[in-house]
């Protein structure tokens, strides 16, 4: 399962609720349970519209939102079945949050703006992006805060051989396409060269809508299934979003980095796995949420304590680098007082934590 | 039995019968004899390992405390040892002890590392114990040398183990999860990523070692099957959740008879599941504080677990909450399926579908 990374953008992913599956009958199956289900008599119909009709009909009740669906994605009137009837803005604002640290492949652009070379552009652009080889690893990226110029932006049609690291590019519903890495560069400079949509078959290039799109969702396609309730957090993220390049950053860092994320930052402890953390960097700001519970808990086996925000979503036991009776095993209660007994492999960064524990006074002993 | 009667619902809503004289600090393990209904737990309060001799009158099951044993230092692991006569147990103080308590013999070293045993296994055909440490090896000891018979290194420190011969499957720190084949003892057999995005906090293999279940801190199950054929089988499902907080999962046990399987959780609620019909069988009541670790007896017919409740004296109560059979074997299954399938329906697609989420 080492590949996940490089994976996760060509999986499906549920237009309602920006969840990925990974393929598209699950997917098909998800929808019909969770977006597609009558709330009267629990039928399953086959698209949002058809639910709506049919509750109409048979129940005499009118339905205008989407049940379980994210805002801005309540509508009943868009057609969406599996991965088909996605608008392309949407799914290029998804694909563009996949984003990893590694620019990904350059973007074939036609757009007329500074050095992209227009068309297909089998290489490296002159923007200095990373040469595609670099991208073995690294799953296409799209631009995520980037509009892409509806004009002259025919679907560039990128030769799936193109991607020669990405055999799932063969995939239709994802066909992750070159995207210019955004988020490393400053966005204002180069967005007008970033575009480039991806060609996938579903998708017409035609608008692309405005960065202002980014509701799908945190950064980290990993976090998705866990916040079916962050809804909330969305809107606030889409401004922090074009400017929020430290906060996609860090996400890929950490997605780096699995086990032992020493904090790097008070939202990094936060962010392993990227999944608890989005919120806390939603909820106020990026770094004044912290990991909602504050230094890593004191004991795990504690009950949690409060939580700061109704829509976040948190970790009771955060903590990647240790467990919890390592933690604990660091608390002064149970250190045996001579030197000898002191757990020398474990390294400096319990000591540190007990620090920070103890400063912030949350320790209960 | 209990003499915290007044308190009794916030701590033991499921009615579930409490033993006497618990360790006056959390629980790290409980393990229940192979022969007998003997239960052990290990603790963190003066890094004691006492047992309890659990019998069951009709409905009702007593315990009577029988003997403890002392470390230096908390105690983290244990288990016994398959003819019902010593228990092993390691921790803190980087060794682990011995224990003939059935015939009331004193306990012995017999393994050392160079941190802190978090899990320890008596391996039964290979007559051999095997530790893993957070020094990131795993030793296996003839208990009759002072020295390994083997030493294995791991990738990281080790946070779980289960055997299940020739299974075993080791959880590391860095989220991966070592395959052995004890057969074979000296080489990895397979090395996976966790399913799970998240530090990995227990595993259990499955009785019939074509897989395991790993836990994680972030209220998630996988289910893991080793064949590549069966990789389409494997899934994931949430648990141990409520609202926006997400608890650690800390304890997966298998029934021994009826292949189910309970989780037990930090929030303090344990559940019981089928990862075949991949339902949830059972949820029992959410105890007040979080359950670290849990077990079933040899027959299945008793579940013990531990909750550790803060008064002002900080008791610690290990509960063990009796099974009736019926409600936890397959058949029954049917009948919960039959009885109430829609209820069961809904109750199960409000998880939140947990075997369709592939995430």
């Amino acid at each position: 399962m080492g590949k996940k990374k490089k994976r996760v953008s060509s999986k499906v992913w549920c237009y309602y609720c920006d969840r990925e599956f990974d393929d598209e009958k699950i997917l098909v199956q998800h929808q019909k349970a969770k977006h597609f289900k009558c709330h009267v008599c629990h039928k399953k119909l086959s698209t949002a519209g058809g639910m709506a009709i049919h509750v109409l009909q048979v129940h005499k009740e009118s339905v205008t939102k989407v049940p379980n669906a994210k805002p801005g994605r309540e509508s009943t009137d868009i057609e969406i079945y599996g991965m088909q009837g996605i608008p392309p803005d949407v799914l290029a604002a998804h694909y563009g949050e996949d984003e990893e640290e590694a620019p990904s492949k350059a973007a074939k652009v036609d757009i007329p703006s500074t050095q992209l070379v227009g068309g297909l552009v089998p290489g490296p652009l002159g923007v200095g992006y990373p040469p595609q080889s670099t991208l073995g690893a690294v799953p296409p990226v799209y631009s995520a805060a980037v509009p892409v110029p509806p004009t002259g932006w025919a679907v560039p049609p990128r030769p799936q051989p193109w991607f020669p690291q990405h055999p799932a590019v063969s995939v239709p519903p994802s066909a992750p396409m070159g995207y210019v890495q955004q988020p490393l560069f400053p966005v204002q400079g180069v967005r007008p060269t970033l575009p480039v949509v991806s060609t996938s078959t579903a998708l017409q290039p035609s608008q692309i809508a405005p960065p202002g799109l980014p509701t799908s969702t945190p950064p980290l396609p990993v976090s998705q299934p866990l916040f079916p309730v962050v809804n909330n957090n969305v809107p606030t993220q889409s401004s922090p979003f074009s400017t929020s390049l430290p906060t996609s950053v860090q996400p890929s860092t950490t997605a780096e980095v699995k086990g032992s994320i020493e904090v790097h930052s008070s939202v990094n402890t936060s962010v392993p796995g990227g999944a608890g953390a989005n919120s806390h960097s939603y909820a106020s700001g990026p770094n004044t949420g912290g990991p909602s519970i504050g230094p890593p808990p004191v004991i795990a086996n504690k009950a949690p304590a409060t939580q700061p925000a109704v829509n976040e979503v948190y970790l009771v036991w955060d903590d990647e680098a240790m467990s919890m009776e390592e933690r604990r095993m660091s608390l002064a209660k149970y250190q045996v007082h001579d030197e000898t007994s002191q757990m020398s492999s474990i390294d400096a960064a319990i000591d540190r934590r007990i620090l920070e524990s103890r400063l912030a006074g949350r320790m209960a002993f | 039995m209990s003499t915290f009667g007044a308190a009794a619902a916030n701590h033991n809503p499921n009615k579930s019968f409490e033993v006497l004289q618990p360790p006056s600090d959390s629980v790290s393990s409980l393990s229940f004899s192979p022969k007998a209904n003997i239960l052990v737990a290990t603790s963190w309060d003066n890094q004691q390992v006492r047992c309890w001799e659990i019998s069951r009158n009709g409905t009702a099951v007593a315990s009577t405390p029988k003997a403890s044993i002392t470390h230096d230092q908390p105690v983290l692991c244990s288990t016994w040892k398959d003819d019902g006569t010593t228990v092993f147990s390691g921790g803190c103080d980087k060794q682990v002890k011995m224990w003939p308590l059935l015939s009331g013999g004193q306990p012995m070293t017999v393994a050392m590392h160079d941190a802190p045993i978090k899990e320890v296994a008596w391996i039964p055909e290979m007559n051999l114990l095997v530790t893993g440490s957070w020094d990131k090896t795993l030793k296996y000891w003839d208990t009759r040398q002072p020295n390994p018979v083997h030493t294995q290194q791991l990738p990281d420190r080790c946070y779980a183990l289960t055997v299940k011969y020739p299974l075993m499957v080791v959880g590391t720190a860095d989220r991966n999860l070592i395959v052995f084949n004890l057969q074979n003892p000296q080489t990895e057999y397979k090395r996976v990523v966790s399913p799970l995005k998240y530090q990995t906090r227990c595993v259990a293999a499955f009785p019939d070692q074509q897989g395991f279940l790993v836990g994680s801190i972030e209220g998630r199950v996988g289910v893991h099957h080793l064949d590549d054929g069966q990789q389409n089988k494997n899934f994931t499902f949430k648990c141990h959740r409520d609202g926006s907080e997400i608890y650690s999962v800390n304890s997966l046990n298998f029934h021994p008879i009826h292949h189910t399987f309970a989780t037990a959780g930090s929030d303090g609620a344990f559940n019981f599941w089928d990862k075949d019909s991949k339902q949830r069988l059972k949820a029992m009541s959410r105890c007040s504080q979080p359950i670290p670790c849990s077990t079933f007896n040899n027959d299945g017919s008793i579940f013990a677990y531990s909750v550790f409740v803060m008064t002002g004296v900080r008791v610690l109560k290990i509960t063990t909450h009796q099974q009736q059979r019926p409600t936890f074997s397959c058949t029954c299954l049917r009948n919960l399926k039959l009885k109430a399938s829609h209820e069961l329906e809904q109750v199960v697609e409000s998880e939140g579908c947990f075997w369709l989420e592939n995430d």
